[in-house]
């Protein structure tokens, strides 16, 4: 029970909860304002992750730079498969999307020479033989712990830092797309969600429409690869598996799929899931070993799911009214 | 020609495992409009079962696969009643049944690795031994493998054609409001159609895993994508189509290799092969390769 108490323990819960916000915040665009079942999200978390380990281990970039690089071409592998895939019914184009990201993850897997392969970020090929990537926002990482050392104590580590990094960015990604979902834009794209017909007899392009949302949602997916980067410091092939996706569906659901502001109670939720399998010591858990607590993990998210889609498929916060029509 | 012959054979034997799970896939979605994201950890489910009853408990190997096909069934059909036929009474979106057929994965795994462990696993069965074919290594299971899936395969075709539970199903696919007014009972079908896949994916996983040798919990999991590609070569909903996919992705995922194709797919990136197969398919030809254009899509 005392790990539940510890501030350390809710510093983390809220951290992940952050970036998996941001992530699901990419479907939320997507499905809850154009109907796209996109499953294949985590393929856009694991480019702009593994380009800023390697733009920044090999090539010796800056951090930042390398940040919007692999945030552009998570943008750009969203317009890739949206170009290909996205003209098909939803259904096809769900598993095209999962085999997309199921690409990606595979070339990452094989291709040591690059990505460092089985091994990870670590063994990525380095100019001066270090493979880290974090040390640029570590600095202001550490500058914000160091201010607040004085105030809290020991409380004061990297995960408070990065709480304090990622919930403006999150709540500011709120903010922005709970306005960009008033927009006419949105509108155009809701009604596409319905019925393709009336707003091609409008004479708006609805391949295009939904083509920038799924652009749009991509680079919430590959901002939430950044700020996994930065927390983790550390990458390999199988933090990107396909469970990653429904980690962020899960969210989703949970908020509701139109409910935009319900993101974050849910978004914490999911943390809470999550750290407490890892971190919890009291009992039952206490019995379980690690990698049994990460099947309890899997099993839980899989049974939420299950749960909300037979009891309460409009989420917690949504409304029944407002599901889409299928 | 001994490679070539080599890689046929694979292809033949990972064809059909394909096939067997495929048809299942494409059933449930010709009949529920389901695609079965769990059909992957059903195959995981029968081999583990298989194992635990003819390794550990010792039991006779064909017993052992029986009562798996029997154990696959019998919780497909729990699910049906407990969960899927919940969800069609409350009209779920496409949405709803991909993320419950997710969830009910995700919550598979965990517990057939609770119940039967992470080591890698195989069963007791001889695989050292080998037979020569023209140069090429042809392996007694494999072979084995072959015969009685090749046998399956026919038996489900015969099936579908000719059962009468069978036409009801092709019946019931083919236009549900028809069927049912002319007095096919469509929970029966419903029923039926979970109870084929259920047992096709645990036999399925026992071929899968003879043909590995060894295996682990993620053996299932990791072909999902495959099956998929199956369906959709074969025009998904199609179940004789799903079976000629099978066969045909097999073929292709193990000639892949073969040198006078850009020098061969390294074998590592045999999925790929199945997840390009996939994307490739849906953008050029998605009917599928007997389908006709009925659909938009």
């Amino acid at each position: 029970m005392e790990a539940f108490l510890q501030p350390g323990f809710w510093v983390f819960v809220l951290a992940l909860a952050g970036m998996y916000g941001i992530f699901s915040l990419g479907l939320q665009i997507q499905y809850g304002v154009g109907g796209i079942m996109n499953f294949g999200h985590v393929g856009m978390m694991a480019v702009s992750g593994y380009t800023i380990a390697v733009l920044v281990i090999t090539y010796q970039w800056s951090f930042w730079w390398a940040a919007l690089v692999g945030v552009i071409l998570a943008a750009l592998l969203g317009a890739l498969l949206g170009l290909t895939t996205l003209r098909l019914s939803g259904d096809y184009f769900a598993i095209a999307s999962i085999a997309f990201a199921e690409i990606v993850r595979y070339w990452i897997l094989n291709t040591d020479s690059v990505t460092g392969g089985t091994q990870g970020s670590l063994a990525i090929p380095s100019p001066n033989g270090f493979g880290g990537y974090t040390d640029q926002p570590d600095v202001i990482l550490n500058w914000i712990s160091d201010r607040l050392y004085p105030i809290i104590g020991e409380e004061a580590s990297r995960d408070l830092s990065m709480v304090l990094v990622v919930w403006p960015f999150f709540l500011l990604f709120i903010w922005i797309s709970s306005r960009l979902q008033k927009t006419s834009w949105a509108r155009v794209l809701r009604a596409t969600r319905e019925d393709d017909d009336v707003p091609r007899s409008l004479g708006k392009n609805v391949f295009r429409f939904r083509l920038q949302t799924l652009i749009i949602g991509s680079v919430f997916g590959g901002i939430a690869g950044v700020f996994w980067a930065l927390q983790f410091a550390l990458l390999a092939p199988e933090d990107f598996l396909r469970i990653v996706t429904f980690y962020g569906w899960m969210i989703l659901i949970l908020a509701g799929s139109t409910r935009v502001k319900g993101l974050f109670v849910a978004a914490i939720f999911f943390g809470f899931l999550y750290g407490a399998t890892r971190f919890l010591e009291f009992w039952p858990l206490s019995l379980l070993s690690s990698p049994e607590r990460a099947y309890l993990r899997v099993f839980l998210i899989g049974f939420v799911i299950v749960l909300l889609m037979v009891k309460r498929p409009q989420g917690l916060f949504g409304k029944r009214q407002e599901m889409v029509l299928e | 020609m001994s490679d070539f012959i080599q890689y046929f054979f694979n292809g033949l034997v990972v064809g059909c495992i394909f096939a067997i799970a495929a048809v299942g896939i494409s059933l449930l979605y010709s009949v529920l409009r389901l695609v079965n994201f769990a059909a992957g950890d059903f195959l995981t489910l029968g081999a583990f079962i298989t194992y635990f009853l003819s390794v550990t408990l010792e039991l006779n190997f064909l017993l052992s696969v029986l009562v798996s096909m029997i154990a696959g069934m019998a919780i497909s059909w729990f699910l049906e009643l407990v969960l899927w036929r919940n969800l069609r009474r409350n009209k779920a979106g496409t949405l709803a049944l991909f993320l419950v057929a997710t969830g009910v994965a995700l919550m598979l795994r965990p517990l057939i690795q609770f119940l039967f462990g992470t080591e890698t696993r195989k069963f007791n069965i001889d695989i050292l031994k080998t037979y020569d074919f023209f140069g090429a290594r042809i392996p007694q299971t494999q072979l084995l493998v072959l015969i009685f899936a090749s046998a399956s395969i026919l038996t489900i075709a015969l099936f579908i054609a000719k059962a009468r539970i069978g036409k009801d199903m092709r019946a019931y696919a083919n236009n549900p409001g028809l069927a049912s007014v002319s007095g096919i009972n469509v929970d029966r079908v419903v029923i039926a159609t979970w109870l084929i896949s259920g047992a096709l994916g645990s036999l399925a996983g026992v071929f899968q895993g003879l043909v590995q040798g060894q295996f682990n919990n993620a053996m299932g999991e990791s072909l999902l994508l495959s099956f998929f590609a199956a369906v959709v070569l074969g025009t998904i909903g199609d179940a004789y189509g799903a079976l000629a996919g099978g066969l045909l992705l097999g073929l292709i995922m193990e000639l892949s290799q073969l040198g006078i194709f850009f020098g061969g797919v390294p074998s590592n990136y045999k999925p790929v092969v199945a997840f390009a197969t996939l994307v490739l398919v849906l953008l050029f030809k998605p009917e599928g390769i007997f389908g006709y254009r009925a659909r938009k899509v």
